[in-house]
């Protein structure tokens, strides 16, 4: 039971940080991406081929991962530049199943459908799969937290501000001088970045990838993470990811009380439950668990008006 | 008014929850409790929705004649069904289950080879043991240390019994088209060899791209060989433009194909004339086995198709070997599993007539419902049967069963 429980929170961690990533283009910048899941792929297959084909350590598959899918992001954010909203998440949508079609297909690369395995894993073969769950859980907190931390800093910073101020109207965030552009790039690439350590993350963890993992089911968890833990808000990503994956996993050990069920419905009433989830959670609380404080500015009061003499 | 259906919804949110909720602690406790659980991971929905659920219930059918007739070590079998929603992270999680709070020594019917490959380094790690129906080569080469055998031929398998049908038939020779997936080089390879081991030959090979609305190219220069077979290694929608195209260019060779690619749905989609005489292969249950005669009992269906009798297997092969070992661990049935199912001794057909001769002291050799179920070292099946259909005027017309 506790192994699960831990490898549970390693796959909350992992969706914790793409949570906290997504926030930063589309809770702070509210640009749509539908793709994040091929952001993921980009840094779970980057890691993955440097330590396996390159021997390179997994600390340096993970940087380099972390690098590879932020550039991946910038160049996604340029050639998206124009699109907004709707335009915007179908391009990304788009984006994602290129990732998955050119990794099913350049079998030279990444062996196909047939997948990676084999990854390395910190102590893994080792420790025994208890300790390795325990030891991976705190990287994984580890680099939750720092994510954490430094995206609270960004959210306060003067960059964050521009970011909100792009999302509430770009128009007028442009007319105050802001580079627009500019601004939507970095926080793009930064968003990529946690998506693509994520995805390392998720690599040497399970041992093995393929194309069939990056589908946009998961993508729809993260969205689901964010809408229940309360969009742009930190705090709110993190507690989200956990409760989507309480929620995944909790129907499981509840449907077979259920009396009078096949295990088909018993798989069709949990998918059911999670889209039940949403909707009530969009209906009755739309600012989700942990809603947004608006930042409040300090306002230095007006200098009086003082007539000259 | 209006505000009057808000309280009875609250109310049955609250107590929706708290039910919720209380299930969750019972479902703890029992799960250590005195029934000897088995895992069960099939794709429920997904795209593998319409096997997963027949070999559940192909499983089931086993458990319940094991109980009725004593159980197993004087335990009660119970399967515990997780879906593995045709999706590797999604499977992961259900493994984790079965394995950490469940602790199953066994999870039996991944289905997609993505699926079984990131099941399968959770199942020797914790040492659970893990059967299959997933065909990809790689699964097997896996390092798994025994503790996974698959049911299903894989592709080298596969494309040296079709080779050999094809040999069988009389042509001299043949062109092989396949579409670009991970199974194309290394059928190809194998068909050429075992070929020229029956005397035939392979006068070319090419392989294509999918979603082309034609392929009068690639057709153009597998006529250039003059073959008198052509093995459409494709899927559907890519091998109905081939025969579309193939008749179109005038070609009166064979042409054979999986019965996957030319399926009922092709042939109504086509005219008869374009058709007309394509053979098809698929594995196949061994229809003339006794086993496959209690299947078809114990289910109450006509005819159990490959993966119904490949479930009902390994049910047996899981009981059978925890019988053997004496205890239910995934070590015991990797161990014992086939001290049960190859070798000299006793032939059965059902898990519980092999479970009275085990009592008996005596040796047994399982022979299942899907094929002899005799596996290699790397936990592949030796031997396997095909079933080869014909197309007559639009319909499939049973060749024969070998």
């Amino acid at each position: 039971m506790e192994n699960y429980l831990i490898a549970m929170c390693v796959s909350a961690g992992i969706y914790a940080l793409m949570a906290l990533g997504v926030n930063v283009v589309w809770g702070f910048a509210g640009m749509v991406n539908l793709g994040l899941v091929g952001f993921f792929a980009v840094g779970a297959y980057a890691s993955a081929l440097l330590t396996i084909k390159a021997h390179w350590a997994i600390a340096g598959g993970m940087a380099a991962a972390t690098i590879v899918a932020a550039l991946v992001g910038a160049v996604v954010a340029l050639i998206t530049v124009r699109l907004r909203g709707d335009y915007l998440a179908i391009v990304t949508l788009g984006f994602a199943e290129t990732i998955r079609i050119v990794a099913s297909n350049a079998i030279w690369l990444t062996n196909g459908t047939d997948g990676l395995s084999g990854i390395p894993g910190p102590g893994r073969g080792t420790l025994s799969p208890e300790m390795f769950n325990l030891v991976y859980l705190a990287i994984v907190g580890v680099i939750v937290a720092i994510a954490y931390v430094m995206n609270e800093r960004l959210r306060a910073s003067p960059f964050g501000r521009v970011l909100r101020a792009i999302r509430d109207d770009e128009q007028v965030a442009a007319v105050a001088g802001k580079h627009v552009t500019l601004f939507k790039v970095k926080a793009f690439a930064i968003s990529s970045a946690a998506l693509g350590l994520a995805g390392a993350l998720y690599a040497h963890y399970t041992s093995y990838i393929a194309p069939d993992i990056f589908v946009p089911l998961l993508t729809l968890y993260i969205k689901l993470a964010l809408l229940a833990g309360g969009l742009g808000n930190d705090r709110g990503a993190i507690v989200g990811a956990f409760a989507v994956v309480f929620l995944l996993e909790s129907t499981r050990f509840v449907i077979p009380y259920v009396p009078g069920i096949t295990p088909v419905q018993g798989a069709a009433i949990r998918e059911f439950l999670i889209a039940a989830f949403l909707l009530v959670m969009l209906r009755y609380k739309p600012t989700g668990l942990v809603p947004e404080q608006p930042t409040r500015l300090p306002v230095p009061p007006a200098p009086r008006y003082q007539p000259t003499a | 008014m209006p505000q009057t259906p808000r309280e009875p919804r609250r109310r049955f949110l609250a107590s929706a929850g708290a039910l919720a909720l209380g299930g969750l602690a019972p479902a703890l406790v029992r799960a250590q409790g005195e029934a000897l659980q088995l895992g069960v991971l099939t794709p429920l929905t997904g795209a593998g929705g319409f096997d997963g659920p027949r070999m559940a219930k192909a499983m089931q059918a086993v458990i319940d004649e094991v109980n009725g007739n004593g159980g197993l070590l004087g335990r009660k079998i119970v399967l515990v069904v997780e879906d593995g929603q045709t999706n590797p992270e999604a499977a992961v999680r259900a493994a984790r289950k079965l394995i950490d709070v469940t602790k199953v020594p066994a999870i039996m019917g991944t289905w997609a080879s993505a699926v079984t490959s990131a099941v399968a380094p959770l199942c020797w790690e914790s040492k659970t043991f893990l059967t299959t129906v997933s065909g990809a080569d790689s699964i097997t080469k896996l390092p798994h240390q025994g503790y996974l055998i698959r049911t299903q031929p894989n592709n080298h398998l596969q494309a040296g019994k079709h080779a050999e049908f094809i040999a069988s038939m009389g042509v001299k020779r043949c062109f092989m088209m396949s579409i670009q997936a991970p199974f194309a080089q290394p059928t190809q390879s194998r068909a050429t060899e075992v070929l020229k081991e029956k005397g035939s030959q392979m006068v070319g090979t090419l392989i294509y791209d999918k979603d082309k609305t034609t392929y009068r190219s690639e057709v153009d220069q597998a006529l250039r060989a003059n073959p008198d077979l052509i093995y459409l290694n494709g899927y559907a929608p890519d091998v109905t433009i081939l025969l579309r195209d193939l008749y179109r260019a005038g070609y009166g060779g064979k042409r054979f194909a999986q019965s996957y690619a030319v399926t009922t749905k092709v042939l109504d989609s086509l005219p008869h004339e374009v058709t007309e005489g394509v053979i098809t292969v698929q594995p196949s249950a061994d229809v003339t086995s006794p086993a496959y005669e209690l299947a078809k009992k114990r289910l109450g269906v006509a005819e159990p198709d490959s993966y119904e009798t490949q479930a009902t297997d390994w049910a047996s092969l899981v009981s059978l070997a925890i019988a053997k070992a004496k205890t239910p661990t995934g070590t015991g049935i990797r161990d014992s599993v086939r001290s049960i199912c190859q070798g000299s001794g006793q032939k059965v057909y059902s898990a519980v007539e092999g479970l009275k001769l085990l009592a008996q002291g005596k040796d047994i050799n399982y022979e299942g419902a899907s094929g002899p179920c005799d596996f290699t070292e790397i936990g592949d099946i030796t031997d396997c049967k095909f079933r080869y259909n014909k197309v007559e005027n639009g319909k499939f017309v049973l060749l024969k069963v070998a």
